[in-house]
């Protein structure tokens, strides 16, 4: 599949907001035991034939202050690993440790520093408004509201909510409200947050914002966060690591640039008026061509040509009387490995959220 | 935050060194302040949405002009004779309905919203706050059948002895039965969620447990509703106090309050583990 420049890494999405920010976790966050460990988690739902196994011995662990994205497609267990990381669904074998603390060991330890954005729900209180959201769910969080009232305006401030701090949540957006979501989820002070989808059915607009958001707020509290999503542009720009998982299992796990760079997918693209059907032709011949694209003007190949492959390209585009208007490197995206590591689609390449 | 999240040594202002973080100092809530919460929460939407409250005592109102005319036309005399104890009745029923409707159908809600799960994960659980909220549905339930009690009584022209103490103790025990109830259903809604609907329908059994013959059979005073329903009709009708009821029956007005109270919780308890298990909690 070719990508133009524009898309391919290091091109102007939004990462260069985020960027910036990414790199200055300082080496103070990540002592003491890890944020979450599973080990040998698996959880099956049903019975008999009908059995659907949606995690299979899982083993994780984040350490503090890293972003963690979950990806994979619907179906792949993103959400029953952080329910059950969560204690919502109890799983059928395994542990899950929150700062060192076996969630069932009991909940006054274990869930005082954790928090979550579940998928499809609202996770507050329509009918109250922003600010008394935050004050209700710190306190059920287990943190007096008046004491963390400065972190709730710096909240707000933040996520931007200032001026709706007083409005019912009932009466904003759909992407404030999952600001709010946010909001509340982060209002009690929790230091590992699960985020499930937090960009689906955003705008354009609205996701990229969130996702600048999430980052910022990352490195600026702090926080440990793990993020599920089908969609890659919010792991690309949101997680240090990802986690690939299908059909219940880690089929990945590495950090975005690793993943990125061990993909061996880079190509170039190459536009030309002289590209006819039969240069492309000789052009196959001896290299692997990924696209072509006869309605660009002027049409475009893509050619996998990693390393020192493009001097041949270039040399073979010059005996072929090629004269290149255009010359682009493609790298491969996160889509491109998770097609690699499972050798099925993601939700995104089947008309998911496009950037 | 955890004691582990924070090190001794390093005071919770300075977390982890941000100096965006100064001017905090989170303090750990106790349960006055998750009570405060849940119950400044219901306040809130009581007083900002009042719609519900008044659509509720127009309807009960509604029903109870038709209940009271129809059995004029039908009845007559006989009608007039019993009006006290309608009136008492309808007092209870109304109290029962709002009691086990608010409880049930705001699990349903919580359910729905994905708020009950955020409940699960923090420290205090959904169990105080579960059990504030019937607090906080009686007291409401108290004021809108307080109100439909003022218009029945100005409709048929009836007296009754309102001793507050008496009546609010006797009624309010009776209804946390009915709370029980609530948190049953609540329950039922967490695992089977179309099946919450339907057991809105059990409020309409509520009138035959306040007219249960309590005398004729006097198991049924084991029953929701039924003892503390005769008792309500001794205080409010004959004028009976608090204190001059024997102590045999004040003390199966409270056991039975606190079994079914403390029974629906269990079922409410056992439904939402069993939902975890299934993973179907919020699963809507």
């Amino acid at each position: 599949m070719a990508r133009s420049a524009t898309s391919a890494r290091g091109g102007p999405r939004e990462r260069d907001e985020t960027d910036a920010a990414r790199g200055e976790e300082s080496p103070a966050d990540r002592s003491g035991p890890p944020a979450l460990a599973i080990d040998g988690l698996t959880k099956r739902f049903g019975e008999g034939d009908d059995a659907v196994t949606a995690v299979d011995d899982v083993s994780l662990t984040v350490e503090r202050g890293s972003v963690v994205g979950l990806l994979g497609p619907n179906g792949a267990g993103k959400t029953t690993l952080i329910k059950c990381a969560l204690g919502i669904v109890i799983p059928d074998a395994g542990s899950v440790r929150v700062f060192g603390t076996d969630v069932r060991d009991g909940r006054r330890t274990a869930y005082a520093d954790v928090d979550a954005m579940l998928e499809g729900a609202r996770n507050d209180y329509w009918r109250l408004t922003v600010r008394e959201n935050l004050r209700y769910f710190a306190t059920i969080s287990g943190v007096d509201p008046d004491s963390v009232a400065a972190r709730h305006d710096r909240l707000l401030d933040r996520l931007d909510l200032a001026d709706k701090a007083d409005t019912p949540v009932r009466d904003l957006s759909r992407g404030m409200k999952q600001k709010v979501s946010l909001a509340s989820v982060l209002a009690g002070g929790a230091e590992l947050v699960f985020l499930d989808e937090p960009t689906l059915g955003l705008d354009v607009e609205s996701a990229r914002t969130l996702r600048a958001e999430l980052r910022r707020l990352a490195v600026e509290e702090g926080l440990t966060i793990v993020v599920s999503s089908h969609d890659m542009t919010t792991i690309e720009a949101v997680c240090d690591r990802v986690v690939m998982l299908s059909n219940g299992r880690i089929v990945a796990d590495d950090g975005v640039e690793a993943l990125l760079d061990a993909a061996d997918r880079d190509a170039v693209r190459v536009a030309s008026p002289d590209l006819d059907a039969e240069t492309v032709a000789g052009l196959r011949e001896s290299f692997e061509i990924l696209d072509v694209d006869r309605e660009a003007r002027p049409p475009a190949v893509t050619v996998a040509a990693g390393g020192d492959r493009f001097y041949d390209v270039a040399d073979a585009l010059r005996a072929a009387g090629v004269t290149v208007s255009d010359v682009r490197t493609v790298q491969p995206d996160l889509e491109e490995v998770f097609l690699e590591r499972t050798g099925t689609a993601s939700d995104a390449s089947l008309g998911g959220e496009s950037p | 935050m955890s004691a582990d999240a924070t090190p001794p040594e390093e005071p919770a202002t300075e977390g982890t060194g941000d100096a965006a973080r100064a001017g905090d100092d989170p303090r750990s809530a106790t349960y006055y302040h998750l009570a405060r919460a849940v119950l400044y929460r219901e306040f809130l939407i009581f007083v900002r949405y009042p719609a519900n409250a008044i659509g509720g005592i127009v309807v009960s109102l509604f029903f109870f002009g038709a209940l009271f005319l129809g059995g004029q036309l039908l009845a007559g005399q006989a009608l007039t004779d019993s009006i006290e104890g309608i009136v008492v009745g309808y007092f209870l029923w109304t109290l029962s309905v709002g009691a086990y409707s608010s409880v049930s159908n705001d699990i349903g809600s919580e359910v729905q919203w994905g708020t009950l799960e955020r409940h699960i994960t923090t420290p205090f659980g959904f169990a105080p706050v579960a059990l504030l909220k019937g607090v906080a549905k009686v007291v409401r339930t108290f004021i809108t059948s307080a109100v439909i009690l003022a218009a029945m009584l100005l409709i048929t022209g009836t007296r009754l002895s309102l001793a507050p103490v008496t009546v609010v103790a006797v009624a309010g025990l009776s209804i946390v039965s009915v709370l029980g109830l609530g948190f049953a259903a609540g329950g039922v809604t967490v695992l089977y969620k179309r099946i919450g609907n339907w057991l809105n329908l059990l409020q309409f059994g509520f009138v035959a447990l306040i007219s249960a013959p309590v005398f004729d059979l006097p198991w049924t005073r084991v029953l929701p509703l039924a003892h503390g329903s005769a008792m309500l009709q001794r205080a409010m009708v004959d004028g009976v106090r608090l204190w001059e009821f024997p102590l045999a029956d004040l003390a199966l007005l409270v056991a039975v309050a606190l079994g079914y109270l403390f029974g629906g919780y269990l079922v409410f308890q056992y439904a939402t583990a069993r939902a975890r298990r299934l993973g179907v909690l919020g699963d809507y």
